[in-house]
């Protein structure tokens, strides 16, 4: 076992994605973000200076005080105080890990649709293809918020607020991805057809496979790379997606806020001066959705088969 | 009875504005550890017989009539669930690039196991034991290193090798390969064919070779089928076939080999090329390119006439027969 993933260790140091990532100082520099804030969020429970989900650590009188380097500003709260007294500094770091949380399990579930979806219109054709490619057209032409406003309006109003900050986290992640799944479907149903005439796919085939494993164990592995560019992509958008929902108030509750929702909460004090409760998290987010897109670029540069024949 | 025995198999391709007709009428059979070869230029429905055998025509094609029996069963009829069950495990087949058929992103010792897995209960450990023995069999260098390997590491010698290791791998009765050296070089060429044939030998499997080199077939099999296209016109023992050779056609195959020729001179060629399917002549399709050619051969198709232990189906042929009966009836009564 230890041989085995010394071996696969080597081989990843031995792989062009390896020597491209290393001679790539975006990527280097976006990588290494992307890890930290990972990690931040991860270990947000650690790392934030309190809770700012136990309303009794929570003081009304320290609301909206100002960064450090702002005159005025309480050295125990670093980036401020939200208007109901909560730490920024640790807001944002749970803040960071519900969208990220959200971002990944959205493009999980588009990817689990998408590529079972994907690979049976383009492995099967015929009339498979074009029901699901109809359903799938059909799912693009609705945007995802309006869908998601439509759907979170109903389970707000069905469920009660109470009710809707616990299964918020969930619903968010099963409209963004039930609705983003055909753009990963089309990537892979594209790259199917593309495999499929491949001599392999014959010789599996004249072995006696099912086609449950040559569509799984033999034609899957080869379309990987497309699917892991379009899901790096896929993951910033659902971020974006789940807050701009939540800036709509159709997303988060602010007892437990995304990135999205602290921006809304900041929204309304701009005017009364407390800018830095809407623009910390706002640049949080930016720099997140940033440097995720800018590895997706990289990725897709590296997996691109005209560029690289691997 | 043979092993297998294909009978009137038609194989149609259902296209706009009505079916090609790609195999028409082809009727063979293989006893167990035989050694067959098929032979014709491109196009003329090779493959298109070997994928038929083992029922994998894909649409647009399909069998339109005949029975594949492999020990009386028929795999025409067969469903989908048996079929699986003795492809791969009772017919194996290897073909021509062998860049191409090994599943580029697994490693072979993957390969190898899922193609166990797939017939057989069997752990990954006691499927990796067998792998290993069959790559030893098929003499490739230091085969415990392969299995881990991917097909991009090794040689095209070496993945042929491997390609040949796992049409083993199940023991099966039948081999079909199509082509299996023409994307080699020509000096592994020989030594594929020579362990193809060995292990043939070994296991007494059938081996059904498809080839366009009839120096190869007639090196390797014993007996052969001439195809043109999508019916055989001459069958029998290769031997006889290639120093005897009845049809106009094979006999301008053979007259095209480069062995065949003078020194310097320009080698023979069989003038036009083979009919396209949606565009059929009538009667024998051979007859436009045909020296030998009659009204009889552009109105009707001719049988097959036995000729020594060939089968051939030609007018000229069947005439000179019938000339030679009626000239030996003759002489009896004078």
């Amino acid at each position: 076992m230890t041989t085995a993933t010394l071996s696969r260790w080597n081989r990843f140091r031995d792989s062009f994605l390896w020597y491209s990532f290393k001679r790539d100082k975006v990527a280097i520099a976006s990588f290494m973000v992307l890890l930290a804030m990972v990690l931040a969020a991860v270990f947000a429970p650690w790392l934030a200076p309190t809770d700012p989900y136990d309303l009794a650590t929570i003081s009304i009188m320290d609301s909206e005080l100002p960064p450090v380097w702002i005159t005025g500003a309480d050295p125990a709260f670093p980036l401020g105080t939200d208007a109901q007294g909560r730490d920024m500094l640790s807001t944002i770091l749970y803040g960071t890990r519900v969208s990220l949380l959200i971002g990944f399990g959205a493009v999980i579930l588009q990817a689990a649709l998408g590529i079972l979806f994907g690979l049976m219109a383009g492995y099967m054709g015929g009339r498979v293809d074009a029901i699901l490619m109809r359903i799938a057209d059909v799912q693009l032409s609705f945007s995802t918020l309006m869908v998601a406003i439509i759907v979170g309006a109903v389970f707000k109003a069905s469920f009660g607020n109470l009710m809707y900050g616990e299964i918020a986290v969930y619903m968010l992640i099963f409209i963004i991805g039930v609705a983003e799944w055909p753009q990963i479907a089309r990537t892979v149903r594209a790259s199917v057809l593309a495999e499929k005439k491949k001599e392999y796919v014959d010789a599996a085939k004249v072995m006696g496979f099912g086609t449950r494993r040559i569509m799984f164990r033999h034609i899957l592995p080869n379309t990987l790379s497309p699917i892991f560019v379009i899901a790096t992509v896929q993951i910033a958008n659902a971020i974006i997606s789940e807050a701009a929902l939540s800036f709509l108030g159709l997303g988060m509750p602010e007892t437990q806020p995304s990135l999205g929702s602290l921006i809304k909460s900041g929204f309304d004090y701009i005017q009364s001066g407390s800018w830095w409760i809407t623009l910390v998290p706002g640049l949080v987010l930016v720099v997140l959705v940033l440097v995720i897109n800018l590895l997706g670029d990289w990725l897709r540069d590296v997996m691109n088969p005209r560029l690289y024949k691997g | 009875m043979a092993l297998l025995e294909v009978k009137d198999l038609d194989v149609r391709f259902a296209v706009r504005g009505g079916d090609l007709k790609a195999l028409r009428g082809i009727s063979f059979s293989l006893d167990r550890g035989e050694r067959l070869g098929l032979v014709g230029e491109s196009g003329a429905g090779k493959s298109v017989a070997a994928f038929s055998i083992l029922n994998l025509i894909a649409r647009p094609g399909y069998i339109a009539g005949g029975e594949i029996l492999l020990e009386g069963k028929n795999l025409a009829a067969m469903s989908e669930r048996e079929l699986r069950k003795i492809r791969g495990n009772r017919i194996a087949m290897i073909f021509q690039d062998p860049m191409m058929t090994l599943n580029p992103v697994l490693s072979i010792g993957t390969q190898m196991v899922e193609a166990l897995k797939a017939h057989r209960r069997i752990s990954t450990r006691a499927a990796r034991e067998i792998a290993l023995t069959k790559l030893r069999k098929v003499q490739l260098p230091s085969p415990e290193k392969r299995l881990d390997q991917y097909p991009h590491e090794l040689s095209g010698g070496m993945r042929q090798r491997v390609i040949i290791a796992i049409a083993l791998l199940l023991e099966p009765e039948i081999i079909i390969a199509d082509e299996p050296t023409t994307a080699l070089d020509v000096t592994i060429q020989a030594e594929i064919m020579a362990l193809l044939l060995e292990l043939c030998e070994q296991d007494n499997v059938a081996l059904m070779l498809i080839s366009h080199d009839l120096g190869v077939v007639s090196q390797v099999t014993q007996r052969m089928l001439v195809m043109y296209s999508g019916r055989i016109i001459e069958q029998g023992p290769t031997r006889e076939i290639i120093n005897d050779a009845q049809h106009p056609y094979t006999q301008g195959l053979i007259k095209a080999l480069p062995q065949m020729g003078e020194p310097g001179a320009r080698l023979f060629q069989i003038p036009g090329s083979m009919p396209s399917l949606n565009n059929v002549p009538s009667g024998c399709p051979f007859h436009p390119r045909c020296e030998f050619a009659t009204d009889q051969c552009r109105q009707a198709m001719p049988g097959y006439v036995r000729s020594g232990n060939v089968d051939v189906a030609c007018y000229e042929v069947s005439n000179l027969i019938e000339q030679e009966r009626l000239i030996r009836i003759q002489e009896q009564d004078s």
